[in-house]
Parts: structure tokens; C-alpha cells; sequence
């Protein structure tokens, strides 16, 4: 009996997806890649419980097929796309809530559930989910904690992790356990294993449940936009204020260039550019948020600040609105959303790489420096606060790619590949919210070092046989008999 | 109007550069099948699959592509002409000599045979007008045009919306004539399937018509009628103006040529796709359904009402996937407190009273209502002794 067959008997025929049309549309994620480049899966399944999770990944263990778990696919670097073909599990088909407790402030969800659709379980209880990306009304909670994506309240919640309770996960060998401490909001036993899952692509096991940390909704928010002549005045200034012992919310410095992509919106609207000083260098976004009075005075206090750092506030709303519409509400106007109107030529491609705070201007110069060599179009970098009240920050060196040209995706390869190892070189990390998927793998070493045969011992040990999301992280091994 | 796909390729690309998803949330077929072929950028996919010459038609292809009700809710996060998209793509399987689905052909065949998609004869278009005095449309006699639409003409149940409509017409001293049994399909079921030529055709026919007897107006209670009555006049260049009578009503209202009576009842107002989302009339249901009752909107209401599950021919070739849209309204219906459903469409009425729960109205069959009570009432009060 072919492996199919089983997957059939096991799960049966409505949870099999075998025909070239269905399996296609699974072969590909958001990443930049040439219309060409569909990496379909032999068969797509659609499992409903951790029971059917745990079939699949035995039938695939007993046959020695790559599995690859995906949710929304709209990883920007091909986390999820099956390049070694085999199963592809589609999680999203399990999106049930097990269980809201209002007073713990906790939801333990199956893990295709979009991060959305939690939050639109838990806000009759006047919580939510603070991990926020882009891609939230898409972007599952297994493959948030797969890929460990970032989110636009890190500075105040931190990102999956820091919500990231317990977690149930089929491992390679198809055994079901929990990771992590239930219901319990921190603990100090054990190893912390759970841990290990953030970012960990799929390569240890599917995530099939997840117990998750809510926070109360805050009454309202304020977000605001200030221009400084450097990026570095504005980290400056983002330090003065932990300080002064604000609470942010959200803290974003664009360089002015990353600017100009955000207010694609406002120059739709308006027919014009907004207006940002010549001088500005750097553009900060702020948020406080809570109830109006906590609010105002906190903002009020960091505007105060604000002076002794020559920012200047941006008082034209719409562009922070527009700024904040793309960022988080996605309110555009029907046939105004952003992708495809300001990608229709190229297509957004970024390196995610993190580096010692105060290395910050000269990390962008090199960015830019690389990017103009591998001739790219420059969009611009973005620093986002990703550690909860700290000045820690992940960066997004972003660039246009022509993705209908292969040479213009292979020399965008090539400088992602370059601003990755550079972040080493500067003592930093080659990835802040993308994960290594097959990008990075030819060069775990360059980061890791000897670390990384401990990283392949842990591999080995929830996944004997090498099935589990093959080629991310580390190069498919072939086994030898 | 007739589309090639390979006009889309720099769409379908554009949508594979991107692949956001976004459209995936309020997409009722994804949402309930989960299954990524069947969300709009699935769809995008397989027909540049198809035209990249990696896919071939196959069974399963096919079936997706007409497991989509075409309700437009993908296009509302979204540049591209998604709905388009799909709707094209059907004309290119069959283009391709895929045959009709076969519960899509019968309906067809209806079409040619009895100009009506249910097997209806000519004459069954008249039933509704018993007793209503209504005048047949004859060369330059009349201005506006009352167009009842195949199903609501055909289907008893849907034919007090139609003698609503047109009481409230006469009441508020509309002067108006029907087609009575000459009136043709509007080809809204061709157009849907794919049939594109058989439609174009109609379009033609039926605007000559429509011009030959000096027709200024065309009011009409059907929402699909009305979106594919409004293109085909644009088709063929002609000054025609459609309404929907949701609109016509609601300006009478307005007017103060309809007097009604409003209870404090809770209603909400389910916005079919045609009317809303794809003929852009969200307003004045709404007004109406304000007017005499209290209005309670759905989660997803006005440009993200979700479909019911009846369009483009879901209903007929997949008949459990349609139900299980219709249930998932209704649920949100309830969930408001609402009494009853209010909706403006013969077959989004149709197919929400298929799930028990909830009261389903048509909107001109409340709006009567509210008009008659009123005049009840003074009547009422004119019979009481004063005082």
C-alpha cells in the first residue's frame, strides 16, 4: 500500500487532497520567487485533531516522507513551502477554541486557528491577543510560534513567545506532548522546551494546540509620528522615554526612504507626497495605550521629551493614519489595499537581520550600500521594538523585487545572504522575525558555530528520521542504510 | 464584455507576487471548506497554473472553480478584479470544451426553451398579477418599466414580494406597466456559469426591447436582475436607467409619498451580493428597515455581509456547501437578537428560510406592511367616538 493510500484509509478520502490543481496552490509562500517557482507537495491533508495530526506524521514516519505544515503561507522567506515535496499538513483546517479562561486571561486554541480568529473569540471577553503582524487575519498561531514573526505591540507584549504558555506538539515520530507550564503564567522547572518551538519551523514537529496569554483591551490609543534628523536621535529618544518610565505601546523608526512605502495610501488619496521635512532623517511611530487620561499625560510627557532630541511632531494625521491603517487596521478603502497597487511591478523582499542597538546608522549604510550593489530598489529599513520595554529592536532592510526575473530574485538571494552574515560581523543576529527556512541553512555556521551540533542533536531527537520540514535549518540529510 | 484569461496573466501574477491572503477571511466557501484551491489566491493560482501550462483540467479543477457563489466579498481587501477572475475562468473552461455542470446545464436549456431558469412555462410569469390591475407595457405608453424577474415571477412563495413592490408603486402613484408573459430572463444564471455568448446575445435582444417600447426606467425587486440588467444596457450604449426598488421605495419614502407606521420590533438586514457589494446599494435598504423597525446590524454587514450561499449557481450544483452558508448567517442573525431577517433578494429569501431560527422578510413585504398599518390605525381612529 502506497503511503497515500494509508493517509487515505487513516484519515479518509475528504481529508486527502491528490489532484495536480489542488496540491499546486500549496507551493509557494509570500516569499520573493519567480511565477515559476511552484514547489507543490505530492499530497495536501486536512487534518481536523492532533489524533489525525499524530496519523499523518506515523504513516510518514513509517514511510520516510517529508512533512510540511503550513498555515496562511504568507512567510516572507518559504518557511512553509514543501521543497522536498511529500505531505504538505494544512493546519488551518484546525481552528477550534478548547477552552477561554477570562480570569487567568488565557485561550488554549488548536493551532490552524488565525490569530485573527482568536481575537475575535476572546474581545467578548475584553481581552486580545497583543501578538500582531501583518499578516494576522491569515497568519495562524502555529505558524506564529513556527516562525516567530514579528508584531507591531512588541515594545509593550513582546512577541508569540512572551504569550506562549503550552504548547502540544506531534513530534516526528508521531508521539503527542505538551510543552511548557499549562495554565501557570511562568515557571522555574524543568527545561524550558516550549521554547525551543519559537522558531523552530516545523523541523521538531507540528504545534497542534497552544495555551496563550491574553492582555485586557486598553480603553484607547494614541499613535503619533515624529521626524528627527537621524535614526540615531530616535533611538536616543526611545531610551529617554523607557527612562522616564513610559509605558510604550508600539515604537517604530522608519529611515525615510521604509516612509515613503507606508504613505502609498496617503499619496492615493491626495495625489501628493506628505510633508516631511528635508531634514528628516528618521521617522518614529509611538503608541500609548490604556485609559485616555493615563494616555494623554504619557503622551504629553514624551512629546515634552521630544524637544531635547530635535523632533519635530508630524501634525498632518493622515499620514500617520496612513502609516497606522497599514501597519495595524488595514482600513483601507475598498480597491485601495496597498500590495498589489504598490507591487505591481515588483514585490516587497526584505533581510531580518538584528544588531547591537547603538550600530544601528551604520548597519543602514552598509544596507544601503549592499542593496545599490546587487542593484536593488531601495523601500528602506524599519527598526521595530520587539522586547517588551526595552530598546531592543528587529530590522526590516527592505528592497522592490522584480520577482518576474529570476536574476533579479537570485541577486536579491544574494544580498539577503550578505546582510545576514554582516549582522554576525557587527555582533548581531541574522534573523529577527523570518526564521532560516532553506535561505539561511548553507550558513547556520556562520552564526552558530559549534552551538550547532547541539542544535542538530536536539533535531535528531524529536525527529529520528530527518522528516519534519527538511531543508530549513539545516541541509536535508540522506539518511544512510 | 466576453474576457480572455490570458488579459488576467499580469493580475494573476500580481496576486502570486503578493499572496497576502487577505482575501481568505471573508471568502464563505474558504471559510467553510478550508481548503486553499478554494480562497480566492488559490483560485488566482491554479487559473496561472493554467495558463503557465502546468495544470491541466481535471475534474477537481473544474468542480472549484464553480464551488463560488462569485458573492465579490474577495475583492473587498483587494486591487485585483478577483470575482471577474473567476467568473471568466469559467467561460475559458468551457471555451475549452468542458462540459457544463450538469445541474447548470438544465438550467440553461430552461433558459432557451422557456426563458426562465426553472422549467416554467411563459404563462406562469402572469400568476402574480392576478387582481392587481397591473397595464402590459405597449410602444411609448408607459415611462418606467416594473421588472419582476424569472424567480420571484415563477415561485410562488416569492410572489407576495412582488405584489408588495407594486402595491406600494401604485400607492405612492408611480405610473408603471409589466411585461406580463413577454417578459425575457436577464440572463443573470448565463453570465454566471460562464455562458458569456449566450448571454451577450440576450443582453442585445433584450435592451431592443426594452427601446422599442420607448422604456425610460426599469425598476426591478431582483438584485441579480439588477446588476446584469444595469450592465447589459451599458453593453449596448443605451440611456436606460435601472433601479433597484429598494431604491425607488426608499426615495418615495423619503418624499413623503409612502406614510408608514414604525414598531420598535429588532430587525437586522442581510445585504444580498448583488444589490450590496456588486451593485453598490447599502443605503436605503437600510433606510427602510430604520424607518419602521429597529435596525441591528450583523458582524459582518453592508460591503462584508456574507453570502448566503446561493449565487452563481452554488446552490444548484452543491447544494450542502450552499446550506452550510446559509446556516452560518443565520447563526449571525441570532446571535444579534433580531426577531426577523430582513433581506431584498429572491434568493437570498429563499435560501435563508431554508434554516429554521429566525423570521425571513422581504424588504417591500415589511415596507407594505408598515404603509397599511398606518392607515389601519387612522381608520381606527376615525371610527372612535371622540372624546
Amino acid at each position: 500500500m502506497s503511503y497515500i493510500d494509508e493517509l487515505v484509509s487513516v484519515l479518509g478520502k475528504e481529508k486527502v487532497l491528490t489532484d495536480p490543481s489542488e496540491r499546486f496552490v500549496y507551493g509557494a509562500d509570500w516569499s520573493p520567487r519567480t511565477p515559476d517557482e511552484f514547489v507543490p507537495p505530492d499530497v495536501v491533508v486536512l487534518p481536523r485533531t492532533t489524533r489525525d495530526v499524530q496519523r499523518i506524521v506515523k504513516v510518514a514516519y513509517a514511510h520516510e516522507i517529508p512533512v510540511t505544515a503550513g498555515g496562511g503561507l504568507t512567510g516572507m522567506l518559504g518557511g512553509a513551502v514543501p521543497i522536498h515535496g511529500g505531505i504538505y499538513v494544512d493546519t488551518t483546517t484546525m481552528n477550534s477554541v478548547v477552552e477561554v479562561d477570562p480570569k487567568n486571561q488565557t485561550i488554549r486554541v488548536q493551532a490552524g486557528a488565525t490569530l485573527q480568529e482568536v481575537n475575535d473569540v476572546v474581545s467578548a471577553y475584553d481581552l486580545w491577543l497583543p501578538h500582531q503582524p501583518e499578516s494576522k487575519w491569515v497568519s495562524t498561531v502555529g505558524a506564529a510560534i513556527a516562525c516567530d514573526n514579528d508584531s507591531t505591540f512588541g515594545v509593550r507584549y513582546g512577541k508569540i513567545l512572551n504569550c506562549l504558555l503550552s504548547a502540544e506538539l506531534v513530534t516526528g515520530t508521531g508521539e503527542v506532548v505538551e510543552l511548557g507550564h499549562r495554565k501557570a503564567h511562568f515557571t522555574s522547572s524543568g527545561y524550558k522546551l516550549k521554547d525551543l518551538l519559537a522558531g523552530s519551523e516545523g523541523t521538531l514537529g507540528i504545534v497542534t494546540e497552544a495555551t496563550l496569554k491574553l492582555e485586557p483591551i486598553p480603553a484607547s490609543r494614541r499613535v503619533d509620528m515624529l521626524v528627527f534628523p537621524r535614526m540615531g536621535a530616535a533611538v536616543d529618544y526611545l531610551s529617554r522615554l523607557l527612562k522616564a518610565g513610559l509605558c510604550l505601546e508600539a515604537a517604530h523608526i522608519n529611515c525615510r526612504r521604509r516612509l515613503n512605502f507606508y504613505t502609498h495610501s496617503y499619496r492615493l488619496k491626495y495625489g501628493k507626497d506628505p510633508e516631511i521635512p528635508a531634514w528628516a532623517e528618521a521617522l518614529l511611530a509611538i503608541a500609548f495605550a490604556g485609559d485616555p487620561q493615563v494616555v494623554d499625560q504619557q503622551r504629553e510627557h514624551a512629546l515634552r521629551i521630544a524637544k531635547e532630541f530635535e523632533a519635530q511632531l508630524v501634525e498632518q494625521r493622515e499620514i500617520v493614519d496612513a502609516w497606522w491603517a497599514s501597519k495595524y487596521t488595514l482600513d483601507f478603502e475598498p480597491f485601495r489595499q496597498k500590495w498589489p497597487d504598490s507591487q505591481k511591478q515588483k514585490k516587497f523582499g526584505a533581510a531580518d537581520p538584528g544588531v547591537p542597538v547603538g550600530r544601528l546608522e551604520e548597519f543602514y549604510h552598509k544596507f544601503v550600500e549592499v542593496a545599490e550593489k546587487h542593484r536593488l530598489e531601495i523601500i528602506g529599513m524599519n527598526a521595530y521594538l520587539e522586547h517588551p520595554s526595552s530598546i531592543g529592536f528587529s530590522l526590516s532592510c527592505a528592497v522592490f523585487v522584480d520577482y518576474r526575473s529570476p536574476d533579479e530574485v537570485r541577486r536579491f538571494r544574494q544580498f539577503h545572504d550578505e546582510l545576514s552574515k554582516l549582522a554576525v560581523a557587527f555582533e548581531g543576529t541574522m534573523s529577527t522575525f523570518m526564521s532560516d527556512t532553506y535561505q539561511k541553512a548553507p550558513y547556520m555556521e556562520v552564526e552558530h558555530g559549534s552551538s550547532l551540533k547541539y542544535m542538530r542533536e536536539v533535531k535528531r531527537l524529536f525527529d529520528p528520521k530527518g522528516i519534519m520540514n527538511p531543508g530549513k535549518k539545516f541541509p536535508r540529510e540522506v539518511r544512510k542504510e | 464584455m466576453s474576457t480572455n484569461l490570458e488579459e488576467f496573466r499580469e493580475e494573476l501574477e500580481v496576486c502570486f507576487g503578493t499572496s497576502c491572503g487577505l482575501c481568505e477571511r471573508g471568502c464563505p466557501v474558504y471559510q467553510t471548506m478550508k481548503i486553499k484551491t478554494l480562497s480566492m489566491k488559490g483560485r488566482n493560482r491554479t487559473m496561472l497554473g493554467v495558463l503557465q501550462g502546468k495544470l491541466d483540467i481535471t475534474p477537481a479543477l473544474v468542480q472549484a472553480t464553480f464551488e463560488c457563489t462569485l458573492c465579490g466579498n474577495c475583492d473587498r481587501w483587494c486591487a485585483l478584479k478577483n470575482t471577474e477572475h473567476t467568473r471568466s475562468f469559467r467561460e475559458y473552461l468551457l471555451k475549452q470544451g468542458v462540459e457544463p455542470m450538469k445541474e447548470h446545464s438544465s438550467l440553461l436549456l430552461s433558459i432557451r426553451n422557456y426563458g426562465n431558469p426553472w422549467f416554467q412555462p411563459r404563462s406562469a410569469r402572469t400568476k402574480w398579477t392576478r387582481g392587481l390591475n397591473l397595464p402590459k407595457a405597449a410602444p411609448n405608453q408607459q415611462e418606467v418599466l416594473f421588472f419582476a424577474g424569472c424567480t420571484s415571477a415563477v415561485t410562488k412563495a416569492l410572489n407576495r414580494g412582488l405584489v408588495a413592490s407594486t402595491r406600494l408603486l401604485q400607492r405612492a402613484g408611480v405610473k408603471f406597466a409589466i411585461m406580463g408573459t413577454d417578459e425575457p430572463c436577464c440572463g443573470s444564471t448565463l453570465l454566471r456559469v460562464g455562458q458569456t455568448e449566450e448571454f451577450e446575445k440576450l443582453a442585445e435582444e433584450n435592451v431592443r426591447k426594452f427601446e422599442s417600447l420607448g422604456i425610460k426606467k426599469i425598476v426591478t425587486s431582483c438584485p441579480g436582475c439588477y446588476v446584469t440588467l444595469k450592465k447589459s444596457v451599458e453593453m449596448n450604449g443605451s440611456k436606460i436607467e435601472v433601479a433597484h426598488i429598494a431604491q425607488e421605495t426608499a426615495t418615495l419614502a423619503r418624499d413623503g409619498r409612502l406614510r408608514l407606521n414604525r414598531s420598535s420590533e429588532k430587525m437586522t438586514y442581510h445585504d444580498p451580493c448583488h444589490l450590496g457589494r456588486l451593485g453598490g446599494v447599502f443605503e436605503e435598504p437600510r433606510e427602510i428597515v430604520k424607518a419602521v423597525a429597529e435596525l441591528v446590524e450583523m458582524p459582518n454587514s453592508g460591503y462584508e455581509s456574507r453570502c448566503c450561499g446561493a449565487g452563481a449557481g452554488l446552490q444548484s450544483a452543491f447544494p450542502k456547501l450552499s446550506r452550510d452558508l446559509a446556516s452560518k448567517r443565520i447563526a449571525e442573525a441570532k446571535a444579534t437578537g433580531a426577531t426577523t431577517l430582513v433581506t431584498s433578494c429572491p434568493f437570498c429569501e429563499t435560501q435563508l428560510r431554508t434554516v429554521p431560527g429566525i423570521k425571513v422578510t422581504d424588504l417591500m413585504e415589511l415596507l407594505l406592511d408598515a404603509a397599511e398599518d398606518i392607515e389601519k390605525s387612522a381608520s381606527n381612529n376615525r371610527r372612535q367616538p371622540s372624546g
